[in-house]
């Protein structure tokens, strides 16, 4: 690594830093090194090399080799190592004007960070669904979508949870997928009902039932059942609505946050609305 | 003369001579004179044909005809036992004469034959009531329903025997069973509808998801299309620049060239080496 060191830096006799040799040549330690399992050097290595791509501008290339860097972080553990990697290589893809494999690095560094920094990790999936986004390529962001919900689910964060699903409906019915569109609003009403947030979820039901389209279809039938046996209080009845389709043919996370409903207590419900009327009756 | 000839002939001559046909005439007279002897001459002649049609019914085998048949012979069971009172009335009456023109037609009823009447008419009834018609087989019905194909029929016409309220009795013990195998027979054909339908709804979700993908994937193929139209226009591009340098290189003018000068060459050492040994 040295002798390729001597190359790049100036000298007296160098007037030009010599990076096309320099980068070949850190590309072949890079690979020499993984090989033999020295992670440590075989990271620097392609850090190195991809800078020499970088000066050369070739930013494919560059963007390749962080990537390389990128998972052997990982391996090696440096997590902030890996977001600070992934994200640079994904810049690097979208100036070569390619947003998929720029979502792709994104959503790579996400599913390496789920565990240990999950925050990160869905700041990196959203970032990566905003690319895709931009470019018109809704479709491919329905999978960063599941993930992203799954992981705010297990952080217990049901409010961003619901608001990203909303986000999945939209992109949905961009590209005219309705099933999908269907699915996602169901899975938000259900995870209001399940923070027994029972205003929220209605008036994400009325919200849904603009869209023609979840109004007519088996989920949004699904939404309206749930929500009135809600409103009676009658756990025998949401009990059984969970058992079958469609509600098992949602994600598998929603599905294990349906079977848990109803939560808390019914009766609460009903005393709120009573007290309503109460009021009312008071001004009459 | 043919057989034609010959019946239509024989026709022609019994027309003529049926004023003198005294034993039709006596037949004839004998019923019409007497009012009694035509009323039972009628019943009797209809006791025998719903006689006849309930030997029928007992050799059908379609449930439907037999059914029919049977409704047919209560009617007219119902029907004769209403004429039945006509009848007594009539047999306890003198018989007058109304034909003079045949003087030994003319009867009075003598006391043997008003007793004989009597107990014709007496007779009638239960002659009526032996035809059978199907709801005289209360007491083997129950016994008939170890096969339970066989169902006994729905009964609209019964007529109002004293039997009424027993066979009714009997009727919902049977009719219940029935209810029951249908409830029964009603509930697995749900739950296999259940089943059925939860599998569509997989199906469907399946499909959907399919559909979705396959959408997803339209772009993606024309992208590669295009891509792979390109590299190859740039393949034969290249095999053709390809084909062009090595024919160059291989034209035969070429070739001959070398192995010219390489005769020389070799000449030349030729001419050295011997140059040299000497």
């Amino acid at each position: 690594m040295g002798f390729f060191y001597c190359r790049t830096k100036l000298s007296f006799t160098r007037w030009n830093a010599d990076w096309k040799n320099a980068t070949a040549l850190y590309e072949q330690a890079a690979v020499g090194y993984r090989f033999k399992k020295e992670n440590e050097k075989a990271k620097e290595a392609f850090e190195k090399a991809s800078k020499g791509q970088e000066m050369i501008s070739s930013p494919w290339d560059a963007a390749k080799h962080m990537e390389s860097a990128a998972s052997l972080a990982k391996e090696l553990g440096h997590w902030n190592e890996v977001s600070d990697f992934y994200r640079k290589a994904s810049e690097l893809y979208r100036e070569c004007g390619r947003s998929q494999p720029a979502s792709d690095a994104l959503g790579k560094g996400a599913s390496a960070l789920e565990d240990t920094n999950p925050d990160e990790a869905v700041r990196l999936y959203i970032d990566a669904c905003e690319i895709l986004e931009e470019d018109g390529k809704e479709q491919m962001a329905f999978d960063l979508y599941r993930a992203a919900t799954s992981t705010y689910v297990k952080l217990e964060r049901y409010t961003d949870a619901a608001t990203l699903l909303l986000r999945w409906g939209v992109a949905a019915d961009k590209c005219n997928a309705v099933n999908s569109q269907c699915k996602a609003y169901l899975s938000a009403i259900i995870i209001y009902l399940y923070m027994h947030d029972f205003q929220q979820a209605q008036k994400c039901y009325n919200d849904c039932s603009q869209v023609g389209a979840f109004l007519s279809s088996d989920q949004g039938r699904c939404a309206r059942k749930l929500l009135s046996a809600y409103e009676e209080g009658d756990i025998e009845e949401i009990k059984r609505l969970a058992q079958p389709s469609p509600i098992t043919h949602l994600d598998h996370v929603i599905i294990k946050l349906a079977r848990k409903l109803p939560t808390g207590d019914l009766k609460e419900l009903e005393k709120e609305e009573d007290k309503e009327t109460l009021d009312e009756n008071d001004l009459t | 003369m043919s057989v034609i000839d010959i019946l239509t002939r024989v026709d022609a001559i019994c027309k003529k001579y049926e004023k003198y046909d005294v034993e039709r005439l006596n037949g004839d007279n004998v019923a019409g004179d007497d009012a009694f002897a035509r009323l039972y001459a009628s019943v009797d002649l209809d006791v025998e044909s719903a006689l006849q049609k309930a030997e029928t019914a007992s050799q059908e085998k379609n449930r439907a005809a037999v059914v029919a048949l049977n409704a047919e012979i209560r009617r007219t069971k119902a029907r004769l036992l209403e004429e039945v009172p006509k009848l007594q009335r009539l047999a306890l009456k003198k018989n007058i004469a109304f034909c003079e023109i045949f003087l030994y037609q003319v009867k009075g009823l003598s006391k043997e034959e008003l007793s004989t009447r009597n107990d014709l008419v007496l007779a009638l009834p239960d002659r009526i009531q032996s035809i059978p018609d199907g709801s005289t087989n209360g007491a083997k019905a129950t016994g008939s329903w170890t096969a339970s194909a066989s169902r006994t029929e729905i009964r609209f016409d019964s007529t109002s025997d004293g039997r009424f309220e027993s066979e009714y009795f009997q009727q919902t013990e049977e009719s219940n069973q029935f209810r029951q195998e249908y409830e029964m027979r009603k509930m697995k054909q749900d739950q296999g509808l259940d089943i059925i339908s939860e599998g569509l709804d997989t199906l469907q979700n399946m499909a959907h998801d399919m559909n979705e993908e396959l959408d997803r994937q339209v772009p993606l193929m024309d992208e590669i299309d295009s891509k792979v139209d390109k590299a190859t226009s740039d393949l034969k591009n290249t095999n053709v620049r390809l084909k062009e340098t090595v024919n160059q290189l291989r034209s035969s003018r070429n070739f001959c060239i070398d192995i010219i000068l390489l005769c020389i060459i070799l000449g030349i050492a030729a001419y050295l080496y011997n140059v040299l040994k000497k």
